[in-house]
């Protein structure tokens, strides 16, 4: 039973890691229908900016938000500078829905391999303050540490963040209001390329929450986030791909899913599992756990 | 242009392979290993092509595919003796039987999705070879073919032969994908591509042409994927990446996507890139790091300024039928 509950304890820290990436790919979607492949490169590039003010500042918690604004600012020059020029070019192409997707990947190569040049293919240690050690209960320890606590909390902050902007403010409003009539919200005033950009900033500040978190738990290198922004697709498929909450829920679903695996059956199958699972949702309910019905055409 | 023949495109194949393999008696063995790689690329970048340009469904992990085909032709070789010709074609009917399964999946999905979906596949496929005894594990398993053999010649040095194999099969492969785009199954798919609403009206079974296009597409990968074992020698995990994923589809996209002929531009790029950025980091004095990564930058620079440029390709003159 003790076994039971501290898989799931585990599974709720990784998956609040899955949460924010998948955070962030919707996030994206939703303003610009784009699935951001390149999330991953953004979201190591802001963390290596992380690591480099951490060994200045001898800060973590400093370090922490300069990793979110950089994360913010890269995404929002992804979106100025490559994304937008290239929806208005490919824009009823036959390849309106592929050339993003490719356009992501590049600048993921891209990103890769500047922060390669830069800080060189080896792992880099950026550590947190916080005990890795479990919390202590009675004389057991449970593998809850406060680092997996404050992970948990970082993620809470930026979902009722990011949902009490959606609900309550005039922002939300033309965040969602583009995205979902583009050509309307342009008539009523609303700035629409603006809102996008902006839409973007907010989830390369997700993305860049989720590297900074998850790194100092492993280690950093220019490729080392790739599996999480599989992980965070497949929440955010979970999820719907255009509901916050889902994002998130998808986020734990995957990782207690996870961490379950992991106990159970093994370490070497999760990288298979994320597929299988994928495959299934998609197969059984492709609209999603929070999606609305209808296909899942882009 | 007119439209040529098969028979006349088979004389054509027939005089650039020719062509070829005299050229290939005088390189040396680095640059026939680096042919042998153009003619396998070319064909995996063939199978992308043949997806994305012609059906419009689009793959992130073709290399997955070509991981299926390769572990089958090995696992034909080691446990059925079979042939290593026949093995390809063990390559080739195991990537269609994965391609089929995915293509249904597929078909149902639509340009993200499905590149998330293939996505997860590059990443979670090769990591399953950990997990089977029959399959080696991190290590992977030989693949020999063999020495060339004597009829070819005395002093047929193994890349020399390597490239032989690499660029028959590459000929026959378009040679076989060239004819077959120019039948029915060809202008379904383009109709599927180009507009689904009005490819349905004329009567099209859409999920049906998509699903036979990613079926023969991974076929098409699975073999490059049986050549490719052969080239390096074994398959394991390591050798289909996530990164042999990307550099399909950057091959694709810098050849011009909906242009078969393309990939072989695409192939020669994607060996060239890696050699000429090599030359300018020595050049440049540069350490490891750069030459590790700067073939990495430059090709992503250049898929996004062709994505950006051309998003449908480069302009090709399109023959109008």
């Amino acid at each position: 039973m003790t076994t039971f509950f501290n898989t799931i304890l585990v599974g709720i820290s990784s998956g609040s890691i899955y949460a924010l990436m998948s955070l962030s790919l919707v996030l994206v979607w939703r303003s610009t229908r784009v699935v951001n492949f390149a999330a991953a490169g953004q979201a190591v590039l802001s963390t290596y900016l992380g690591y480099e003010a951490m060994s200045r500042l001898h800060n973590y918690w400093l370090s922490l938000p300069i990793a979110v604004i950089a994360g913010a600012l890269i995404s929002a020059i992804v979106e100025s500078f490559v994304m937008r020029p290239l929806a208005k070019r490919s824009k009823g192409s036959p390849v309106e829905s592929i050339a993003p997707v490719i356009a992501t990947l590049g600048i993921l190569g891209l990103i890769r391999g500047i922060a390669g040049l830069v800080w060189g293919n080896t792992f880099l240690q950026y550590t947190s303050p916080l005990s890795s050690k479990g919390f202590m209960i009675g004389h057991t320890t449970i593998p809850f540490s406060p680092l997996n606590a404050a992970i948990v909390i970082g993620a809470a902050i930026v979902l009722a963040f990011f949902a009490a902007i959606f609900r309550f403010t005039r922002l939300g409003l033309a965040l969602r209001a583009a995205s979902f009539q583009p050509e309307i919200s342009r008539l009523s005033g609303i700035r629409v390329d603006r809102i996008r950009t902006i839409g973007w900033a907010f989830a390369g500040a997700a993305g860049a929450l989720a590297g900074a978190l998850v790194t100092p738990t492993t280690y950093l290198s220019p490729n080392s986030l790739d599996l999480l922004l599989v992980s965070g697709f497949v929440a955010a498929v979970i999820g719907g791909l255009e509901s916050l909450i889902g994002a998130v829920v998808g986020g734990l679903v995957l990782g207690v899913g996870f961490a379950f695996i992991l106990q159970y059956i093994g370490s070497e199958v999760t990288f298979s599992a994320a597929f299988i699972i994928l495959i299934i949702v998609l197969f059984i309910r492709p609209q999603g756990i929070f999606g609305r019905g209808g296909s899942r055409e882009a | 242009m007119k439209r040529k023949s098969p028979a006349t495109r088979f004389l054509i194949s027939l005089g650039v392979g020719a062509f070829l393999l005299i050229a290939s008696g005088h390189v040396d063995e680095l640059r026939a290993y680096q042919g042998a790689q153009v003619a396998i690329y070319a064909i995996a970048i063939a199978s992308i092509v043949l997806l994305t340009g012609y059906s419009g469904q689009i793959s992130l992990g073709h290399g997955a595919l070509m991981a299926v085909g390769g572990y089958a032709a090995v696992i034909a070789q080691i446990h059925w003796h079979l042939p290593y010709p026949l093995t390809f074609l063990i390559g080739g009917i195991a990537g269609a039987l994965a391609g089929y399964v995915l293509g249904i999946a597929a078909a149902r999905l639509r340009g993200p999705y499905l590149a998330g979906t293939t996505l997860a596949l590059a990443v979670g496929l090769p990591s399953l070879a950990n997990q089977f005894h029959i399959l080696g594990g991190e290590q992977g398993l030989q693949f020999d073919v063999g020495t060339a053999p004597t009829w070819v010649g005395k002093d047929f040095t193994q890349y020399r032969w390597f490239f032989w194999v690499a660029v028959v099969m590459a000929l026959a492969i378009f040679w076989l994908l060239r004819n077959l785009l120019s039948t029915r199954y060809g202008r379904r798919w383009r109709a599927v591509r180009a507009n689904p609403t009005a490819a349905a009206l004329t009567g099209i079974d859409i999920a049906k042409a998509k699903v036979l296009a990613f079926t023969l597409s991974s076929a098409v990968a699975g073999l490059s994927g049986a050549l490719f074992a052969m080239l390096l020698g074994l398959v394991a995990p390591l050798a289909f990446t996530l990164t042999l994923s990307f550099t399909l589809v950057t091959g694709a996209v810098l050849a011009g996507v909906s242009n078969l002929g393309g990939s072989i531009i695409g192939a020669i790029v994607l060996v060239a890139i890696p050699e000429l950025s090599n030359a300018v980091a020595t050049h440049l004095g540069g350490s490891d790091r750069v030459t590790a990564n700067l073939p990495g930058v430059v090709t992503s620079v250049l898929l996004i300024v062709t994505v950006l440029l051309a998003p449908n390709g480069p302009k090709i003159p399109r023959r109008h039928k």
